[in-house]
């Protein structure tokens, strides 16, 4: 009975909050709204909605910022490994890769709009290696706007996903490496059977922290740098929620859309609570 | 200060078997009670439902007279020594030991004194100002025990406080915690696995199984006089032997069957329990002390052979085996299960047949369906 | 991070210097391993340029003129003389730092006795409730952002500091109370029990004992949760109507999408707003590691 007292307060604060905005989200995807009155439109206000292109570039959008994760991940496992190696100012080195993840998404979005920006560090570099008459503006394009985005997400993801793999890699018994080595292992083979097996709880985690911050991290970084343009090369769902609903007053849609966004990382999360339980 | 009662005391977890079961036990106000038993018996359940951490499935519970079974922990003014001592972290030794009188609102200055004087009893006024992390594991011991005694309270509840101490450890606290509980006097309930702890230390031993009380006496009278086969196998080291025989009364002496070899005794010593009719089978019960290997052919002795030696130093284990094909026949069919303990010089060496007599004045029967002592006049 | 440090190991040592005249097979073995230390260090010295970038940007930028930085050439101290005029760079972190501070004090107020409850009180349905809360930290705003923005607003906190409060602190609690019912799972209940038997009740319990003890959590909770606060912009821009009350962040985000401030003073801004969390940061970064990782690296 205690034990129900204490934790009421978070209960309360978590249903209240989060729980009971679910089911109203529910509830008003059935509905035209504007924040003030509902009406029941039933089933077709689904309908509608999948009929709305701007939902499916949406989700496409966010389906071709998949392809950032393998990077998001890949990236960062290097980098751990070779800050394994201990090399002379690895903690250095390491305090350094780490300090952008305690920058906001905004700045981070800020400084990637100068380096991709015409006058940008992108084309200093390109004209620095003599390709002079080639002038880009990735954020300018649709065809390249949704990759200068993804390149963002990789470069703000790095700092949280090493940290991830640095301490996996540091509760990694160092004598399974030497007796890997003794049985005539190479340095790959000790990586791919002995190190990969062992990151792997912690790459599992990393891969649902990456997709779920894919999912409903980017606003920061649309909201500075694209504004979900040009067009709507840049809008991904979290991005079209905000839109439809402040920017249109269309409540209903947004709420619709918000549980579709919901459904997508329930899966994930169903993912998540499968690593979590599988630990307990 | 004040006595403990456990009335019909029974708890049950789920449905599941009475993890405590009908337990009555009385503890005099200043007595040394122990509780053993095998692992799981229930003592640790028994122990905390006296502390009230655990609620009382049913039967009656009274502290100094009070029924407390549904008293909170904090009322029952008892104070309780825990297995890996539980300190707090955060607290310094003296801050540890001044916890319980703070909370009561007690003032600074007598907090410090009651402090102060437990610390000299423990020897501990030189550790006072460190963290328990600072301290070794007979200091922390102490600590807990320091942590009990400031409160002067109705009952000292211990909960096996030795048992994560190295062997020599064990031995010195042994005697302090006996000290320390004579020199104040206050009931206490002390759960121990360990037969040593037990036999050196109570007033009064309580043997449980299956959380069903075996019996209570005095270390000596569970020694000598084992109200069952359990309390006899259980208490002792090695345990006593246990041997199912046939009984075939004579005139003036009882003659004990043994697999295919028999032995008497003077009806003198069988009067001191009740036997059953000629031909009934029961258990004969020898503590290895009492198993005199003798080189005599003469009457009255069993021939066995030598299976193993151990010499402990002080003395020696023989471990025999009766009969010709060597099968040991012991109870439970453990090999080396009938032990002899003999002086520490001994020439007998492994294939050796012996004979070997049993003090008369030392046997125990116990009814062979039941396990209970068929001594007269019962536990 | 130090506790995570092992001593090196492995083919990281490097071997003797070879004595002159050896043979040429085992000298040209050894080379690689040398040059290799070498082209590694280069290479992460390169990765530190990268993720040392966006800080480079940030003050070269912001130590030119609006006219310096379109020409390129020059510096001055002009934008951040005039920051002020145009970022309320000040009122902004009074801001940040007040929401920041009351959304953790509810988090650790809220979460403490909860994970405490379900770690050692246990009640019925206590882990039925607790997956539900702990799933609730994969809910993403968004998805519940409509009725909760008119939730708010009906309640009437939307106008100042009060919505994006509740807001933060409801979306902090679930990992909070993961966290901290791990972390107690690992106090023996005896700690308890003893504080229990001298006289302590569950509230004294907590108090003086479990949080005493739980500093370390307390701080990986306060950590993890004030940099993600103060890097935030959804819940700032949507829940303090208030321009005056704004967040640094959000006032920065919404000049840089306005598109027409002076592009160093944004720069100048944006270092002002980073600093905070990066010195936070950089004193508490092993908790936040901990966090990171709890409940999977053990
Ligand atoms: N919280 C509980 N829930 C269910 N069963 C329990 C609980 N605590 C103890 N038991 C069961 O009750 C019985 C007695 O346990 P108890 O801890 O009292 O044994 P013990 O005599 O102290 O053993 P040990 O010497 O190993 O400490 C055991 O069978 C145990 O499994
Ligand atoms: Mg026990």
């Amino acid at each position: 009975m205690a034990g129900f007292l204490f934790a009421l307060p978070a209960i309360a604060l978590v249903v209240g909050f989060i729980g009971v905005p679910i089911g109203q989200a529910v509830y008003y995807s059935f509905t035209e709204w504007n924040g003030l009155t509902s009406t029941w439109i039933g089933a077709s206000a689904w309908t509608q909605a999948f009929h709305n292109s701007n939902l499916w570039t949406a989700l496409q959008n966010n389906a071709l910022l998949l392809l950032a994760v393998p990077f998001a991940l890949g990236l960062p496992l290097l980098i751990a490994m070779l800050l394994h190696q201990r090399v002379v100012g690895w903690k250095i080195f390491r305090s350094i890769y780490f300090l952008p993840t305690a920058i906001s998404w905004v700045v981070l979005g800020l400084v990637a709009e100068r380096f991709f920006a015409y006058h940008g560090t992108l084309n200093s570099l390109i004209h620095a290696v003599g390709l002079s008459h080639v002038s880009t503006n990735m954020l300018g394009y649709e065809s390249t706007a949704l990759t200068a985005l993804g390149i963002t997400f990789v470069f703000t993801m790095i700092g949280t996903n090493t940290m991830l793999f640095l301490t996996g890699l540091a509760t990694l018994d160092p004598s399974l490496e030497e007796a890997a080595r003794i049985d005539g292992a190479g340095r790959w083979r000790i990586f791919r059977s002995i190190t990969l097996p062992h990151l792997s709880r912690f790459i599992q985690l990393a891969f649902v922290m990456t997709v779920i911050a894919l999912f409903s991290a980017l606003f920061s970084l649309i909201f500075v740098m694209t504004g979900g343009g040009p067009g709507y090369a840049t809008t991904t769902m979290e991005f079209l929620i905000y839109q439809t609903g402040f920017d249109q007053g269309a409540f209903g849609t947004a709420a619709l859309y918000g549980i579709i966004l919901f459904v997508l990382t329930a899966i994930v999360g169903v993912v998540q609570l499968r690593l979590i339980g599988s630990e307990e | 200060m004040a006595d403990i009662d456990f009335d019909g005391v029974t708890k049950v977890y789920g449905d599941a078997h009475p993890a405590v079961d009908h337990l009555s036990l009385h503890i005099d106000d200043g007595e040394f009670m122990v509780l053993v038993g095998p692992s799981g018996c229930g003592k640790t359940t028994a122990l905390r439902m006296l502390a009230g951490l655990e609620e009382i499935s049913s039967g009656t519970l009274r502290i100094g007279g009070t029924v407390v079974n549904n008293t909170l922990p904090k009322d029952r003014d008892v104070a309780m020594v825990f297995q890996n001592y539980a300190l707090y972290p955060h607290m310094s030794v003296a801050q540890n030991m001044g916890f319980a009188l703070k909370i009561r609102g007690e003032s600074k200055r007598e907090i410090a004194r009651k402090v102060d004087d437990a610390a000299r009893i423990l020897r501990l006024t030189e550790y006072l100002d460190r963290r328990p992390k600072a301290l070794s594991g007979g200091q922390r011991q102490r600590v807990a025990m320091g942590r009990a005694i400031v409160r002067s309270p109705q009952a000292f509840l211990m909960d096996e406080p030795l048992s994560n101490l190295d062997a020599k450890l064990r031995v010195e606290m042994r005697s302090e915690i006996a000290r320390i509980q004579r020199l104040l006097s206050v009931a206490t309930v002390y759960v121990t696995h360990d037969q040593v702890e037990a036999m050196t230390m109570g007033d009064r031993v309580a043997v449980l199984r299956d959380g069903q009380l075996q019996q209570v006496a005095t270390p000596q009278d569970i020694y000598d006089r084992p109200a069952n086969e359990f309390v006899a196998g259980f208490m002792g080291s090695p345990p006593m032997n246990l041997v199912p025989c046939r009984l075939r009364p004579g005139h003036s002496r009882v003659e004990v069957l043994v697999a295919d070899q028999s032995f008497e005794i003077p009806l003198g010593y069988a009067d001191s329990h009740a036997l059953p009719e000629a031909g009934a089978d029961v258990v004969l019960g020898v503590r290895p002390e009492d198993v005199l290997i003798a080189d005599a052919t003469g009457a009255n002795v069993l021939k066995v052979r030598v299976e193993r030696v151990e010499a402990l130093g002080s003395e020696a284990l023989v471990h025999l085996a009766w009969g010709e094909g060597g099968a040991p026949v012991a109870r439970d069919a453990r090999p080396g299960s009938f032990i002899a303990k003999v002086g520490p010089r001994v020439t007998f060496s492994p294939g050796d047949v012996v004979s070997v007599q049993v003090s008369p004045e030392h046997v125990h029967f116990f009814d062979a369906g039941s396990g209970v002592s068929l001594r007269a006049g019962g536990r | 991070m130090t506790t995570l440090a092992t001593p090196p190991h492995g083919p990281e040592v490097t071997p003797p210097e070879a004595p002159a005249g050896e043979t040429p097979a085992s000298d040209a073995r050894r080379r690689p391993a040398r040059v290799g230390r070498w082209v590694l260090f280069l290479v992460m010295v390169l990765i530190a340029i990268v993720m040392l970038y966006p800080f480079w940007v940030m003050i070269v930028t912001s130590l030119k003129s609006e006219a310096q930085f379109l020409s390129g050439g020059g510096f001055s101290w002009l934008s951040w003389k005039n920051l002020t005029a145009t970022i309320p760079v000040g009122q902004e972190v009074l801001s940040s730092t007040i929401v920041c501070t009351a959304s953790i004090l509810i988090i650790l107020a809220v979460g403490l006795p909860a994970g405490f409850a379900f770690a050692k009180l246990r009640f019925r349905a206590s882990t039925v409730v607790f997956l539900i809360i702990v799933s609730a930290m994969m809910v993403p705003l968004q998805a519940i952002l409509m009725p909760e923005f008119v939730n708010v607003t009906r309640l009437g906190l939307t106008g100042g500091y009060l919505g994006a409060i509740v807001v933060y602190a409801a979306l902090g609690t679930p990992f909070s109370v993961f966290l901290f019912a791990t972390y107690f799972r690992g106090v023996p209940d005896e700690l308890i029990e003893a504080g229990i038997v001298d006289g302590l009740g569950y509230f004294g319990a907590l108090w003086r004992l479990v949080v005493p003890i739980a500093i370390p959590a307390i701080a990986t909770v306060t950590v993890l949760q004030f940099i993600q606060i103060w890097d935030d912009l959804l819940v700032g821009l949507l829940f303090i109507q208030n321009t005056s009350e704004r967040p640094i962040t959000v006032g920065l985000a919404v000049l840089a999408a306005g598109r027409t401030t002076s592009i160093p003073e944004l720069m100048a801004g944006s270092l002002v707003s980073a600093l905070p969390a990066m010195v936070v940061y950089l004193v508490f970064q092993r908790y936040l590691v901990k966090g990171l990782t709890m409940g999977i690296d053990r």
